[in-house]
Order: C-alpha cells, then structure tokens, then sequence
C-alpha cells in the first residue's frame, strides 16, 4: 500500500475561526475519495492544504511522502478549484498550449480535448469570456494537461446540469480505470456514493466519519439511543455530557443521542436514573446523519 | 526552456493585444508627436534638433507607460483573479513566471522603441547617425527597467481600479513633471529642479543627450538606479508583508 497523500495532524485558523481542527488522514494509491460535508466544513481549505495553497497553522501535508510545493510533485498532479480563474487576451487553444509547456509529460492536446469534449468553436473563444459549463470544461482540461497521477476536484459538479454532471463523472470513472488517485470534495451524499471507495465525513473542520461507503452507511456512528422524556431539558443536557454521545437532538417529542457505543450510553442512561421512557435503539441512515449535520449547519448561518 | 519560451511568447502575444497598449503606448506618442513635430508651431530655431528631442520624448512617454500600467495592472488582475494562486499548483516556478513576464515586456518594449523610431524617420525624416539610433535604443530598453519595477509596485496593489487609477496618475504626473510632453527649460525655475529629482526626466534626458550628440549624464545612471533599488525593495517588501 502506498501512501499518496499523508495529513498529519493538520490545524489550519483564519483569525479566531479554527476551518479545520487536527485531522489525519492517509490516502493509498489508485483510490477514488470523496471529502463529503456541508459548506463551511472545511473541505476547500483542506484542499488548499494539500495542494499547498495554504501553511497550516499546525501539523503536516505530505504528497508523494514530500512536501507539496515541490516542483517534482506539481508535476504529477492536477486540480480544479472551487472557483475557475482564467488569463485574460488568450484563447482556450492557447491557454491549453501554455498549460502543457509546463509539465514534462503533458497529455496531447487531441486527448485533452477529447477527454473534456471541449468543441472547436470553444477553442477558439477568449479563455475569460466562457459561459460556467466552458469554464468548468476547461478547468478540467488544464487540471488534466499534465497527465497527472493525482487529482484534485473541489466542488466538480456545482452549477453543471444532469448532462454535463453525468459527462464528467463518466471522464472521471474513465481516469479511474488508468490508475489514477482522485480526490473530490462535495455536499452532495449521492455523489458521493455513487463515486468514491471511501468517505471522509467533514463537519465543523473535523472528520466525522471515514471509511467506504457501505460501511459508513452501517457505522455504528449513525446509530442512537432515543427516548422520551418528562423533563426534557435536563435530560437532553446529561446526555450530551456523556463523552460516548457525538451530538444530542429533538425530534418529534423524542430525544436522540448519536453514539458508537450504545450499550454505554444505555447504562449511564439508566445508572443515573434519568427520568426517560420508551426507549429505543435505533440504526440510522447515512442520509439522516448527513441531514441533521447540513441542517444543523444551516441553523448556525 | 520550452515552458519560458512559450511563457514569453503568450506574454507578448497578450500584451499586444491589449487595446489599452496600443492606445496609450503606440498611438498616443505617434500622434503627439505628429502634432508637436508638424502642427503646432513650437518656435523652434533648429528644426532638427526639435523633431529628433520630440522624438526621444515620445520613445520614453511610450515605454514608460507599458512599464508602468500594463506590467502593473497585469500582475494585479491575475492576483485578483485567482490566477497567480493557480498558477502555483503548475511545475512552472514563480521566479521563471515572473522572469518570463520581464522578459515578454521587455521585448515589447524593444519593438515599441522601433516602431516610435519607425514612425518619427516616416513623419519627419529625423536622420541620426547609426550609432546614435542604437545607443539611444540601447538606453532606452535598459533605462526602462526602474519603470519596470515601479510596474511590479503597483502589481502590489489588491484592486484593478485602485492600480490603474493609481499607476494613471503616476503615469501621466512623471511624464509631464519630468518634460517628455514638453521641455522643462519652459517650466518655472522650481519645476525645472523637481524635474531633476524625477526618473522620468533622467531617461529622457539620457537619449536626448545621446541625440545631441553627447552621452547621458552620471547623475542620470545614479537617479535612475536609486529609484530601481527603492521601487524593487518596496515591492519586495510590501510583497512579504502579503503573503506573511
Ligand atoms: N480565507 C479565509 N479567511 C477566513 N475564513 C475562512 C477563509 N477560508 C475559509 N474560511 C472559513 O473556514 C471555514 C471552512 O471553509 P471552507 O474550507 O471553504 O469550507 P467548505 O469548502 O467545506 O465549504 C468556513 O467557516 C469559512 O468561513
Ligand atoms: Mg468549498
């Protein structure tokens, strides 16, 4: 197994906000990850850490077991970011052109263009003045030219219809079959389902939860204590106190409590004489984690 | 190598295609000197000696301001924009990126000093000696790069419309102020000596000496190079406290 990417206890601060909060990670060879989250998780500075972008604040991003910023590494790998910039007075064709002159092994610009399925009249357009999709299609080109063996896609698919959304992940399953490491970040559960052996579950700037996803959908993270309650406040706040409990919440007059461990968070429940009723054990769903997470994000904002 | 030849070459290409630098550092000086050279009668004695002064004037005012306001605007639209990060992510190192934009403008400005001299031998028939259209070229091209790292300082700048707004000002202010619109012996006397103080007269005032026969001054070497070592520190400087 070879590590392609290491993350090493990595912080990274913008003032007072703490983006992301010690992760660790390690990302072998030929894999496919999706780094799943709702905005505002830390997906795009987690990201520019590994691109090099940005100094975390604390700890360590290895690519290739060196430093990122190392002209060796950039010359094996390729990124689309969140938001495509593009050079101004040159053409698609040209920024192509100037793109490929700085790898030493660049991809033709026949399979660049066929892979992206850029059409000629876009070639011969102002590189700035593309409508979103022809940016999208041309950042995804230049992230290619280099014939990368890792990749980087930050939010791919934002703003794409199904079409051209089905025609990328197509090119990317494609790039896949070549061996290539790929690294992508989205909101969305099903894309990241459908595309990635592995999920790496942001939230608040920490991995919630990593692993494939079959297993994520069946960790036992998702599942919870629920029951309830005459005095719903003071029960709601023992629990959260309970180091096993991940996150509390209320749901149609029940309260949950999110765990690995269920069988401790029932003892305690019970070893404190909390004044609960009903109560169950339930195994959640990947999908409903993820929407309490999003939703709770969106209660924040 | 490929990477640098083919940077310089789409450097060029985007600085000519420019409709603000054809404007500012290709028409402007032509038709200012078709009009002082042929229009506008200036009173001057010696014919000559006026159309081939004018003509260095003009040569200057048109490099100054590609140095200034397209080197500059430049590098902070692509700061701006997104691009300068992106470009990080790419093998090609920023030192031959920004070597490779020096290089490009540097070139321009080269073909921008043939085309004003072009220009001013078709119009007026100004006839120097060979040694005098190359040295004063010479001069030209390499007295330019102070201006180039004024343009780098400017890049330092965070937003397009203060940079050109700016590098607009400072433009047109050491043009004038330094004589390269019209000769500072007409000016009031303390003009004439903040004129001194200023780069853009010393390098005017190098080719006009190297058209009247003479070299350029020393103290034109020292004023110019104090201005390249303060505007290279500068941006130096302002760009470290940037990126800390
Ligand atoms: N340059 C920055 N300055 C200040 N705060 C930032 C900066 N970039 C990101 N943040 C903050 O860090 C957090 C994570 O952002 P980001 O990594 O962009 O999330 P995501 O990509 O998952 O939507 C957010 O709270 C965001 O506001
Ligand atoms: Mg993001």
């Amino acid at each position: 197994m070879k590590k392609i990417v290491e993350v090493k206890n990595v912080t990274k601060c913008f003032g007072k906000t703490t983006a992301v909060n010690d992760i660790s990670l390690t990302i072998k060879k030929g894999s496919t990850v999706a780094i799943l989250g709702p905005n505002g998780a830390g997906k795009t500075t987690t990201i520019s850490m590994m691109l090099g972008l940005l100094e975390p604040t604390a700890g360590e991003v290895k690519l290739f077991g060196e430093d990122p910023k190392q002209l060796t590494v950039r010359n094996r790998i390729g990124a689309m970011l969140q938001e495509v910039s593009v050079i101004d007075q040159l053409k698609v064709r040209e920024v192509i052109e100037l793109f490929r002159s700085y790898y030493t092994h660049p991809l033709s610009t026949e399979e660049l263009i066929s892979v992206t399925g850029l059409h000629e009249d876009v070639l011969k357009k102002w590189a700035n003045k593309l409508s979103g999709g022809q940016k999208r299609r041309l950042g995804f080109a230049l992230a290619l030219a280099g014939n990368p063996d890792l990749l980087f896609f930050d939010e791919p698919t934002v703003g794409l219809d199904i079409t051209a959304r089905k025609n990328f992940w197509d090119k990317v399953s494609m790039l896949k079959t070549q061996g290539k490491t790929i690294i992508f970040t989205t909101h969305y559960l099903q894309e990241a389902d459908d595309f990635s052996e592995r999920i790496i579950l942001f939230n608040n700037g920490e991995i919630v939860a990593d692993g494939k996803p079959d297993d994520i959908k069946n960790n036992i993270s998702t599942r919870s204590v629920s029951f309830q309650s005459r005095d719903k406040h003071a029960a709601m706040t023992l629990v959260e106190s309970f180091e096993e409990v991940i996150h509390c919440y209320e749901k149609e007059d029940r309260i949950y409590a999110v765990t690995n461990d269920t069988d401790a968070v029932l003892a305690k429940v019970f070893s404190q004489g909390l004044p609960v009723k009903h109560v169950f054990v339930e195994q959640g769903r990947l999908e409903e984690v993820f929407d309490l997470l999003t939703s709770k994000q969106k209660g924040v904002l | 190598m490929h990477a640098i030849m083919t940077q310089c070459k789409f450097e060029m290409v985007r600085i000519f295609r420019n409709p603000y630098f054809v404007f500012w550092s290709l028409f402007m000086p032509i038709l200012f000197y078709f009009i002082f050279t042929n229009i506008v009668d200036t009173g001057v004695t010696d014919e000559d000696e006026w159309q081939a002064y004018y003509l260095m004037s003009m040569t200057t005012f048109s490099v100054m301001g590609s140095a200034i306001m397209n080197f500059g605007i430049r590098m902070v639209q692509e700061h701006s924009e997104g691009w300068s990060a992106y470009m990080k992510l790419t093998p090609f190192p920023s030192w031959a990126y920004f070597a490779s934009k020096m290089f490009g403008q540097l070139t321009i400005h080269l073909l921008s000093i043939f085309i004003v001299f072009l220009a001013g031998f078709i119009i007026n028939d100004v006839s120097l000696t060979a040694s005098q259209w190359i040295f004063s070229g010479i001069w030209i091209l390499i007295a330019s790069i102070p201006f180039l790292a004024l343009g780098s300082l400017v890049g330092t700048m965070r937003k397009v419309e203060t940079a050109s707004g700016v590098s607009n000002v400072i433009y047109l202010a050491l043009a004038i102020l330094g004589g390269m619109w019209m000769p500072v012996r007409i000016f009031p006397s303390f003009l004439q000596r903040l004129a001194e103080w200023l780069p853009s007269y010393h390098f005017s005032d190098g080719a006009w000496n190297i058209v009247q026969g003479a070299s350029p001054d020393w103290q034109s070497y020292f004023v110019l190079t104090a201005y390249l070592c303060i505007f290279l520190l500068l941006a130096v400087f302002i760009r470290r406290k940037q990126e800390a």
